[in-house]
């Protein structure tokens, strides 16, 4: 690696300040910097550091996804097959899937990486590793048909308008990869609308989960999933991931794995994860209970089906746990963790026209999240004061 | 009397942990005086270059509180006071005689010190030089003689790295930090909170009179005093604290019963650049030289005056800090890994479980001055929180900080706020920002408001 080293450090003074690449620094830092560990000393303060640093933490949301690129690329190879009628092993399925998620992680990543650098040079600040996972969470809320022109648009959606004209990693109120799907969802919905699932076979759809009870009046949600014959709709398999979906969102298990490790590291906050779970089971054992009053179906839906359906186990791990956009307070926290979870139910049930829920649920409490801290801070505050009173 | 569990924190496993032998330093050749350190003070000289003091002689004053001097630290020849730009006092240096003299005052056996009133304590600390060994919160400036505090407080557990272990300082130390207890319950109308360790077995603060005694326990930063307030007396914007290092209580002892500045003090050295990290015997005031020589790896590193937190960077031709009682070495270190944000990292030392950590329990950890990252946008997921045991918002509270919102900063309690409390902030940070520096720029902000 010395020889690598050697030619970075030769590079190095074209860059710096005078130097005829000088506006490119940004470039040079990142390709430095991710390739090896920066040399930047502590000037004063505390005189050492902790090991962790952004990147360190990025990385390992990426690892923590890495399971759903391999389970989504061996289902959408099993789907094929289920369509032809063929029957495969694991590795062929992988092979084919891998076919369709890397020409759409390549795109969002060249596309994701010009707008990052652009900004960076434009605007003078470090290219942030935060793209990193923005780029890897993208094509997993994707549909395996999306266009590729399609994945280019959403991409720079995101990343343009959810963070770079806010300033930047750590100054956006939307989470960019949600905001990529939001802007797909409503810009194509003829390709990515919610009665219409997507098949790596051409002219194949059929109806997802959750727009099954969707479509129907006065019927019982778990029996109109089990009469459905063209995928098996139960919840062990919904839960297993071997039904259609966006690529990385359905083996529910690797997900959780993901969020475990997330949660063991210190990156991701339980508190959120408990509240949605909270919020979406109680959310949807109350529509049960309210269900005979309505001849709307999805309120039939049993609470650990709404758990394994969708996007919401994927949405809550790796999209409502996103550190910046989120609450900033332990108790905002648990308000904004338990309102995703209920939201994501209220949306399904009650505005059956978009099924998805959670992708709304959580860019709505994005929204929302300064709102709740303001609450929560002013509370501390109020306290505060009248201890100051007091004494 | 109060049992007060810290849970939040983190002790760093850095290596170099000073060992509880006892040896006399160095024959220090010069001591001085950095008037800069001291803040909010505007300092005016008493004393030329050339003259000679003996210790305790007084060797410049504040303008603002007159009666507050600094005794000399050792006696004999003053050989040069450092300017800086605006003819700000540097450094006020003195080479220290063979013989020794000291300015004599007033003294008292155990039950005098008892009788003594509120200004006849304050008389002797003022006209002794002594005073600026008193603290106050908040800001963490030199009280103010005529405050009447609420309170006061003695930390008597450093749970900073590398600090000096107080059972190895204050053995057979307990008449004179005893009598200093006593003095100083002269001068506030409330308590002297000692506050100790828990798993301390020094028999120094044990049956302590004049003083309410409180056990503390859990990791850094249980033993700041900031943080020991914080869940005892809590600071309000009415309220003066004052607070002296539990050495410098056994100093001021030492004046009552002896009537002398005794400037003697153990001094620990540690860290991964020295090469036997060890308690040394001492004085305030000693040059960095003196302590270090032949202690040290010959790498190329950086001196450390105080705690690898909080301390200041000096060189070998420097002195130790007035209120500092440790110095350590951390190396440099150049060495960049390639791929190191994959790298599994088992030999890196974390607050955080993002790095494997296979070594549990008393391993050490050579630390060096990298950074270990860059600075990048707050990324706040709790690692703040999570190592500060306080009632403070500190995401809120650095935000109200750089936004220069005064009022916001009062509400969110700024004024219960040290920078040594948010040191381990700063130091788990992976944005790597300086927290604690920013609190101080809030405090100076306040303390010019006030």
């Amino acid at each position: 690696m010395k020889f690598l080293r050697k030619i970075l450090d030769n590079l190095e003074p074209k860059f710096l300040k005078d130097g005829p690449l000088e506006k490119l620094f940004p470039i040079y830092e990142a390709t430095d910097t991710i390739l090896f560990s920066t040399s930047e000393k502590t000037e004063s303060g505390p005189h050492i550091r902790d090991s962790v640093d952004n990147k360190r933490i990025m990385i390992l949301v990426v690892v923590a996804l890495l399971p759903c690129y391999i389970f989504g690329a061996i289902n959408i190879g099993f789907q094929t097959a289920q369509i032809s009628g063929t029957v495969q092993s694991a590795w062929e399925n992988f092979i084919i899937g891998m076919g369709v998620i890397l020409p759409v992680l390549a795109m969002t990543f060249a596309v994701g990486g010009f707008w990052e650098i652009l900004f960076a040079v434009v605007r003078k600040h470090p290219i942030s590793e935060g793209f990193l996972v923005t780029c890897a969470l993208i094509p997993l809320v994707m549909p395996p048909t999306i266009p590729l022109w399609q994945v280019a648009i959403a991409t720079t959606f995101g990343i343009v308008i959810g963070k770079e004209i806010f300033g930047g990693v750590g100054m956006n109120i939307f989470n960019p990869a949600l905001v990529a799907r939001a802007f797909i969802f409503f810009a194509y919905p003829s390709q990515i609308s919610g009665d219409k699932v997507w098949l790596h076979a051409d002219g194949v759809s059929g109806a997802t989960a959750l727009a099954v009870p969707a479509a129907v009046e006065n019927g019982n949600a778990v029996d109109l999933l089990m009469n459905i014959t063209q995928f098996n709709y139960s919840w062990s398999n919904m839960f297993w991931g071997y039904i259609p979906g966006s690529i990385g969102e359905t083996n529910k298990l690797l997900i959780i794995l993901g969020v475990l490790f997330l949660v063991f590291t210190k990156i991701a906050n339980w508190r959120i994860i408990a509240g949605a779970l909270i919020g979406l089971l109680s959310t949807a054992t109350l529509t049960n209970i309210m269900a005979p009053l309505s001849s709307n179906t999805m309120l039939t839906l049993p609470p650990h089906y709404h758990l394994v359906m969708g996007g919401f186990l994927f949405g809550m791990a790796f999209m409502a746990t996103e550190p910046v956009t989120g609450a900033h307070t332990d108790k905002g926290r648990w308000i904004y963790g338990i309102l995703i979870g209920a939201l994501t139910v209220i949306i399904r049930s009650i505005n059956p026209a978009y099924p998805e829920g959670t992708m709304l649920a959580i860019l709505l409490m994005n929204a929302f999240a300064p709102l709740i801290d303001y609450y929560v801070v002013q509370g501390k505050i109020k306290r505060r004061m009248a201890r100051y009173a007091a004494e | 009397m109060a049992r007060i569990i810290i849970k939040k924190g983190h002790n760093i496993q850095i290596s170099g942990v000073p060992s509880l032998d006892l040896v006399n330093a160095g024959q220090t050749v010069s001591v001085a005086y950095l008037p800069e350190e001291f803040r909010y003070i505007k300092p005016k000289l008493l004393v030329n270059e050339g003259d000679t003091v003996k210790i305790g002689t007084p060797l410049f004053f504040d303008k603002k509180i007159p009666d507050v001097k600094w005794a000399a630290l050792g006696s004999g020849k003053i050989s040069a006071i450092h300017y800086g730009q605006r003819r700000v006092i540097e450094k006020i240096i003195i080479v220290v005689d063979k013989n020794e003299e000291a300015l004599e005052h007033a003294y008292y056996d155990h039950q005098e010190i008892t009788n003594l009133t509120n200004d006849q304590v304050k008389d002797q600390l003022l006209n002794a030089g002594m005073w600026p060994l008193i603290r106050q919160r908040p800001f963490n400036k030199i009280a103010n003689p005529r405050d009447l505090p609420d309170s006061i407080f003695i930390s008597c557990y450093n749970s900073a790295p590398l600090s000096v272990d107080l059972d190895v300082a204050l053995r057979n130390r307990r008449s004179s930090f005893q009598a200093g207890i006593t003095a100083l319950s002269k001068l506030t109308e409330g308590k002297v909170n000692v506050v100790v360790d828990e798993n301390c077995t020094s028999d120094t603060f044990k049956d302590l009179q004049h003083a309410e005694t409180h056990l503390i326990s859990g990791p850094h930063p249980a033993g700041n005093v900031g943080i020991q307030i914080h869940n005892i007396n809590p600071l309000t914007p009415r309220k003066v604290i004052w607070t002296v290092n539990v050495q410098h209580v056994v100093t001021i002892g030492r004046l009552f019963l002896k009537g002398i500045f005794d400037p003697s003090l153990i001094i620990a050295i540690g860290g991964p650049g020295v090469k036997n990290p060890i308690h040394l015997k001492s004085r305030m005031g000693a040059s960095i030289q003196s302590l270090v020589t032949d202690r040290l790896h010959d790498v190329s590193h950086r001196m450390v005056s105080g705690d690898v937190l909080t301390g200041s960077t000096v060189d070998k031709d420097d002195f130790i800090h007035y209120y500092n009682s440790a110095v350590a070495s951390i190396p440099h270190s150049d060495k960049r890994t390639f791929l190191g944000m994959l790298h599994p990292g088992s030999s890196k030392s974390h607050y955080s479980l993002t790095h494997t950590y296979f070594k549990f329990g008393t391993s050490t950890f050579p630390f060096s001055t990298l950074q270990n990252g860059e600075e990048r946008a707050m990324l706040p997921i709790n690692t703040w929180e999570n190592v500060l045991p306080m009632d403070i918002l500190p995401n809120q509270l650095y935000r109200a900080i750089i936004a220069n919102d005064i009022e916001e900063m009062e509400q969110l309690g700024l004024i219960e706020c040290d920078e040594e409390d948010f040191a381990l902030c700063s130091f788990s940070c992976p944005s790597k920002i300086d927290v604690g520096n920013v609190i101080r720029q809030g405090l100076d902000m306040l303390e010019a408001e006030v």
